[in-house]
């Protein structure tokens, strides 16, 4: 029997790590049992996760939310061969199902395999179709193979995979470049990290098999500096690889040679743009280059290159050992294959789940999400993060489309999901996004430096209760003018969280500038706090610890609080043992 | 630059093996920048000067490639480096508070540094933990399922720790 | 290379294949705007103003960096894309510090450049300081003397100490140059076989005269009174405004070939529509003649006269008897004017009767400091109640004693009477020096307002009748100071001008930045006194109408001129963006929002670099970099952070700029400004 313990950096903040260690200080040397780790299983929700296998790898057991006083009894359970001990530990059947509604092909060697240990990944069929390209097919075929898969870029933009190679195959020149981006700056998505952490190997394979493709003798990927333990994994696993003979000169005597280096980024969400990543690679600023000519023509250091990212990358070995016709029979008719997505927010399950195109919102939020936590009401999925939008209840049953998708403001974007309950603003949301890209700007465009910096100026005004007549329009003018006069993609899609937003969720804008209320009770400026005279037993704890003395009352009292003088700490509501202090959106209730 | 709190004439020998396999492009400006980082904590600008002499580029291009990428420090840091999540999910689940609570502890704000030297506090965008949201990593290490109690007790453990290593 | 054929606005164009849209438009004269763009350098797309639209494609796309294609249609001037650039210059101008003018200039109803002609001034170059001057106002040595300057108003000199003495900086130059062999003329334009008929030879009809005499069109001024100058002549004593000086730039205005006729009242003499029939267009400049009424009971009474009717008689050469005790109701010039007139006839006693008190007085400060040193007797806080006569003449005024109100919605305080509280004057003279009124006798078909002023439209001057036009205190609000009818005249000969051409072109007040300032941005200036005019003693000056004012010394002149402090840009004549900003209807306003600061940086050897008025075209680094091959300049930081710096700014780290000025050079608006060399920092 094997002890897996799921060790992805989120597994690892959950504690996974303490586990692990906690297991390997009692294991004795003559216990029957091996002690393993994986990556992340994308359950993220039930970390930190130990799995235990029996000798003919199948899954026997899956343990959630372990901790450090389980591991004696999970160690003890094993010893005696008393599986049934664990099943108070074992996930329930509804939290199992999290996986079975799933198709899994980007991840489905993670949270499975060792991702430490090359020979796992051989174990499972690794590094096969990079054999079979090199010795059967010519780069044009494999070329033709993703042509039939219909495989788009999943960085964001879904372009076909195939037109970029076969445009960098064709572009005359010694030198060419295959470039992985594995920069994903999309905050809420996290999928790429969890493909490095957990199967390094398939992006290393699916890198080869593209670079063999369009003809490049390197590689390079570039990982976000954020991103430390994907590094450290990806350096031992590119070794590992080199030792093999995957990688580095003449791979398996095939005489192709290509070697894979890794660029840290350092923190530039721009850079995730193709044309500015390769500026950030050549050691500059990663302000975005002007379009035409194209990375397949002159990209880095000028030589022909290919972009893709982590996840279409991890897709490539799939498809070449199962031919493109079976990918191509997943999905909807513009858009093939699967798609992994980031779920997170007030989600009942959140984690990493891969699912075929042509799936509903509903069914991944609901069926595989689980609905929304503490069972509130739905009210928005933000898709495709900075350049995506905020999709209301009323759209839950779009598919996951490219064209569906833009037919609703969103994107499909990289990935993120971000459920969101009754509890958040949607204006707030529109801010916090404008405050990211207004931030990572690379500041050369008028229009994306400066606009949407005053975008943001607008909305904060707004959530200040602040905001005018007109503002809506304003931003709406702005919004288009950015979209018009930017540059690169990211100018050009900071706009969509506030046109979304605006398009779906006005009421909410207006109730900010008109009514100077927050219905979802998140604007700070505009709440008011106020005593219920029904409960408060005149404790005058909260006057007491009112850090602005706005709170009087005589003691066994009606206390009421100086709403001048309030400073909406929510200091009161905290200490309140009656629950005797509401919140109201704005002065327009409190005053009835 | 002149309320700088770096110090100059910082020993530029440190860089040399750093300079010696990168040194040759300056394709590696950031690779040899994160490296410098890594010695000093931060990058000096009698540094950058002595790399940008050495890898044939100029003070005012470093400067620029610098200052554009987040993860770079002008400045000393803290023992600490507390990087905030602000990320979408960390943002919808709470982040704002556990900022207030990290910033009221520490009475410091974003990019600031505790005068005992002990803790720096960074807003990052995504760490990619959103599922444990919301999260920070002080040295390396990820914290999940953040509460203001719960990260307070977190700084404490730290402060133990610092004070204890500083006093051996 | 291969010939490839497009269309640009309409128009077929021949060109090369690998030329950029935007090079193949500058080569047919088709201009599209651009901020970042150097043909020396590579393309770098990042102001977003040239981009064009192209039948086929969905976006914007960037002339300077698109490569024209066989058969493509571009739109450069497409709604949409000049949608884009006004956002582009909004959004550019909300992050723009700086001024374009200085405030003495903004402030100016005449818009004159009186930086410009400090500058000349300091530099010893009176010449050239009046050829500045009467750009914009041909009288500088006759309203030099009188104006109230608001350009002084308005100095931002005043942060540090005291404003410039602007006011009399302009008639030390405007003498000077007057009295030399080479009085300044203006350029005069061939004949353009136009007439223009000005009616009143005031200061407003002079100067149309000016301008429209300069333009080569033939200029007749039609004037009432036996001499032109208008109120300059008839309403400004001579102790303030010897009528030498009137007298020579009169001639000035005449040797341009315009014809002055004077004691013609139209209306009387020749009727208003024969003149405009004889005449391609009609300026009507007739000011406002009548003095206003006190409104009290007595005032019909022998011995009330109007301020501006005392004035005129004493112009014309008469000497009317006034008595001994003499009341001046009013607080503004004409009220100083008329009471240190009376002091200088003889009167014992001359009282200024005014229901405010001297802070709310619109009368010059300097003009009531030397009204007191000269005699009078300020009783301020008082208002007539009755004038008492005895045999049909004056003899006694009844005050009624005054308080100050609240503050009204223009922030004055209002008086109000204390009750029950008066005050009685012995009096022989009652002068109303309250307001004027215009006279519209003979003018009666051109449509007045509701205070009888004549309508003129604010952009044309355009009056109700096809062809007239008029300005100055007869029209729309009123009586208002001479530089401000000078200023109308001015813009009027502009619309005239191209009326006259065929098209006429209303005056549009251009678009200029402006920045917001604090004493603090001033502290560390040092401080230096205003000049002080030197005056005859009061106990000489009182009895004659000689001039009050000795005239300036010339060195102290200078200094005090080079006490400016440049507020405008030494870049506002050949800036790109402002005069981009003044081709598309801008609403910076509501884009109001951080911005970032002025602050002048001097790191590099002779460029002085203004951050607030920098727009990040990127053209001084990309020049230092691909031309002048040093690479000091950079970007620092990313996103609305973004700045440009010299090394770190810091000076002494600059070992190797080599002063080719080519950034400054390079820079579309004022940030970067050539100064003299720091050589010290070299070394």
């Amino acid at each position: 029997m094997r002890i897996v313990v799921g060790m992805g950096s989120c597994g690892i903040a959950a504690g996974a790590k303490d586990v692990y260690q906690a297991i390997c200080a009692i294991k004795k040397t003559d216990d029957d049992f091996t002690v393993g780790v994986t990556g992340c299983i994308g359950m993220c929700f039930l970390e930190p996760i130990v799995d235990i296998y029996d000798d003919k790898k199948n899954l026997l057991h899956r343990m959630g939310n372990v901790r450090v006083k389980d591991v004696a009894l999970i160690v003890q359970a094993l010893r005696e061969n008393n599986p049934d001990r664990l099943a108070p530990l074992c996930i329930t059947p509804e939290n199992a199902d999290f996986l079975k509604k799933q198709t899994r092909i980007a991840l489905q060697h993670c949270g499975v395999i060792d991702p430490t240990d090359i020979n796992d990944y051989l174990a499972s069929d690794g590094y096969q179709a990079l054999q079979k390209v090199l010795k059967s097919m010519m780069p044009e075929e494999v070329i033709e193979e993703i042509k039939i898969s219909g495989l788009a870029g999943r960085g964001g933009a879904g372009f076909p995979t195939w037109f970029k190679w076969d445009a960098a195959r064709k572009a005359p020149s010694n030198t060419k470049y295959m470039i992985c981006n594995a920069d994903e700056g999309d905050p809420g998505a996290y999928m790429d990290r969890a493909v490095i952490e957990g199967d390094p190997h398939s992006l290393i394979e699916g890198m080869l098999i593209a670079a063999y493709a369009i003809g490049a003798q390197d590689a390079m990927v570039y990982v976000r500096a954020e991103y430390p333990l994907a590094i450290i994994v990806l350096e031992d696993a590119i070794k590992q690889a080199l030792d093999k003979g995957f990688l580095g000169q003449n791979i398996l005597g095939s005489g192709f040679s290509c070697n894979i280096r890794i660029k840290a980024g350092a923190g530039a969400f721009v850079c995730g743009e193709e044309t500015a990543m390769l500026e950030s690679l050549e050691g500059k600023r990663g302000m975005p280059r002007l379009k035409p000519p194209f990375p397949a023509e002159y990209g880095y250091n000028g030589k022909p290159s290919n972009i893709n990212n982590v996840e279409t990358f991890a897709n490539i070995a799939w498809i070449i050992n199962n031919g493109g016709k079976k990918f191509a029979a997943l999905g909807t008719e513009g858009s093939k294959g699967t798609k992994v997505f980031a779920l997170t927010g007030k989600i009942k399950r959140g984690g990493l789940v891969e699912v075929p195109m042509g799936m509903t919102l509903r069914e991944i939020i609901f069926d595989i999400g689980g609905g929304i936590r503490k069972d509130k009401e739905f009210k928005a999925v933000q898709i495709g993060g900075p350049s995506g939008g905020c999709l209301p209840a009323s759209l839950l049953d779009t598919t996951i489309d490219y064209k569906a998708l833009n037919a609703t403001g969103a994107i499909m974007g990289s990935g993120g999901m971000v459920v969101m309950d009754s509890s958040t603003c949607m204006v707030n949301m529109a801010k916090f996004f404008l405050d990211f890209t207004a931030k990572e700007s690379c500041g050369k465009c008028t229009h994306c430096r400066l606009g949407t910096k005053r975008m943001l100026e607008i909305l904060s005004r707004i959530t200040e209760g602040k905001g005018k007549e007109g503002d809506i329009e304003l931003l709406e003018e702005l919004s288009y003018a950015i979209k018009d006069g930017s540059l690169c993609g990211l100018g050009q899609s900071a706009p969509n969280p506030v046109l979304t937003t605006l398009n779906y969720f006005r009421d909410e804008y207006e109730a900010h500038i008109v009514d100077k209320e927050c219905p979802a009770k998140e604007c700070t400026e505009l709440l008011v706090y106020a005593i219920l005279a029904d409960k408060c037993t005149g404790c005058t704890l909260c006057a007491r610890k009112c850090p602005t003395g706005a709170i009087h009352g005589e003691a066994k009292k009606l206390h009421t609080i100086d709403q001048d003088a309030c400073i909406k700490c929510g200091q009161c509501v905290d200490l309140c043992r009656f629950a005797a202090i509401s919140i109201e959106g704005g002065s327009r209730h409190a005053d009835n | 630059m002149n309320d700088c709190k770096c110090k100059m004439n910082n020993d530029l020998s440190l860089i040399k093996d750093v300079l010696l396999e990168y040194g040759n492009t300056s394709s590696n400006t950031i690779t040899i920048l994160q490296k410098t980082q890594e010695i000093y904590g931060y990058l000096p600008v009698d540094v950058i000067y002595h790399i940008a002499a050495r890898i044939g580029s100029t003070p005012a291009k470093v400067m620029g490639v610098a200052t554009f990428y987040n993860q770079f420090n002008f400045q000393p840091v803290g023992k600490y480096l507390i990087m905030l999540c602000q990320g979408t999910a960390c943002h919808v689940n709470g982040s704002q508070r556990i900022e207030k609570a990290i910033c009221e502890e520490l009475k410091i704000k974003d990019g600031e540094t505790t005068p005992d030297g002990l803790f720096t506090i960074k807003n990052v965008a995504c760490l990619g933990c959103c599922s444990l949201s919301p999260v920070m990593m002080i040295d390396g290490e990820t914290y999940g399922y953040l509460t203001p109690e719960k990260t307070i007790k977190i700084l404490n453990d730290f402060r133990k720790r610092g004070q204890k290593t500083c006093e051996l | 290379m291969q010939t490839i054929n497009l269309t640009i606005d309409g128009k077929s164009v021949t060109a090369q294949s690998g030329q950029t849209i935007l090079q193949i438009a500058t080569d047919n004269g088709i201009a599209i705007p651009n901020l970042c763009y150097d043909p020396r350098l590579k393309s770098y797309g990042a102001c977003g103003l040239c981009t064009v639209e192209v039948e086929g494609s969905s976006k914007l796309l960037r002339s300077c960096a698109t490569l024209a294609t066989d058969g493509m249609v571009i739109h450069t001037d497409s709604p949409r894309n000049r949608q884009s650039r006004k956002v582009a210059l909004e959004l550019l101008m909300s992050d723009h510090e700086g001024d374009c003018l200085g405030p003495c200039t903004l402030n100016c109803p005449a818009g004159t450049d009186c930086q410009g002609y400090l500058k000349q001034i300091a530099l010893g170059n009176d010449y050239q300081a009046v050829k500045i001057i009467k750009d914009k106002l041909p009288l500088p040595a006759s309203i030099g003397r009188i104006c109230p300057h608001p350009c002084e108003t308005a100095c931002r000199r005043k942060l540090v100490e005291e404003p410039i003495s602007i006011a009399h900086l302009k008639y030390f130059a405007a003498d000077r140059v007057l009295a030399s062999d080479n009085p300044y003329k203006p350029e005069v334009m061939p004949a353009s076989g136009k007439k223009v008929a000005i009616v009143g030879g005031g200061p407003g009809g002079l100067t149309a005269a000016y301008f429209l005499g300069s333009k080569g069109h033939a200029v007749t001024i039609y004037d009432a009174m036996p001499r032109m100058g208008g109120m300059l002549r008839y309403g400004i004593p001579e102790y303030r405004l010897p009528k030498k000086i009137l007298d020579a730039e009169i001639t000035e205005i005449a040797d341009l070939g315009v014809v002055m006729h004077n004691n013609v009242n139209v209306g009387k003499d020749i009727s208003f529509m024969e003149l405009k029939a004889e005449n391609d267009a009609v300026l009507v400049a007739i000011g406002a003649w009548k003095s206003s009424k006190i409104g009290c009971p007595g005032e019909e009474l022998q011995g009330v006269m109007g301020g501006i009717d005392f004035l005129r008689e004493v112009a014309l050469g008469e000497r009317p008897t006034i008595g001994d005790n003499v009341a001046v109701v009013g607080g503004g010039n004409t009220a100083m004017d008329a009471c240190r007139t009376a002091v200088r006839l003889g009167a014992k006693r001359v009282y200024i009767i005014y229901r405010r008190t001297q802070a709310e007085s619109p009368a010059d400060d300097i003009e009531i400091e030397e009204a007191k040193e000269e005699g009078v007797i300020f009783r301020f806080l008082t208002n007539p109640a009755e004038i008492i006569g005895e045999n049909g003449k004056v003899k006694e005024i009844n005050l009624q004693i005054m308080q100050l109100g609240e503050p009204d919605a223009s922030g004055r305080r209002s008086p109000i009477p204390v009750e029950g509280k008066f005050e009685t004057l012995p009096m022989d003279t009652v002068i109303a020096a309250i307001g004027q009124k215009i006279n519209i006798d003979g003018f009666e078909d051109l449509q007045q307002n509701r205070w009888g002023n004549i309508c003129a439209d604010e952009k044309t001057f355009r009056t109700s009748l096809d062809s007239v036009f008029a300005v100055g205190d007869a029209t729309n609000n009123g009586a208002d100071i001479a530089i401000t009818a000078i200023g109308e005249a001015h813009k009027a000969a502009g619309v005239i001008d191209t009326y006259l051409h065929g098209i006429e072109i209303p005056y549009k007040k251009p678009y200029v930045s402006e920045k917001e300032v604090t004493p603090e941005m001033f502290v560390d200036r040092q401080k230096q006194t205003r000049i002080k005019m030197p005056t005859r003693p009061a106990e000489e000056r009182n009895k004659d109408f000689n001039e009050v004012n000795c005239g300036l010394i010339e060195e102290q002149a200078r200094k005090e001129a080079a006490r400016c402090l440049e507020c405008g840009c030494h870049d506002y004549a050949d800036c790109k963006l402002i005069d981009y900003a003044n081709c598309y209807d801008l609403d910076v306003a509501r884009l109001k929002g951080e911005k970032h600061p002025s602050f002048i940086e001097d790191s590099l050897v002779s460029i002085e670099r203004d951050q607030g008025k920098c727009i990040l075209c990127n053209l001084c680094v990309r020049v230092c970099d691909e031309v002048a091959e040093k690479s000091i300049l950079g970007l620092v930081d990313k996103g609305f952070d973004t700045v440009i710096k010299a090394e770190f700014n810091n000076p002494a780290t600059i070992t190797y700029c080599k002063d080719c000025q080519k950034c400054a050079e390079a820079c579309p608006t004022g940030a970067l400004k050539v100064v003299s060399p720091k050589t010290l920092l070299r070394s």
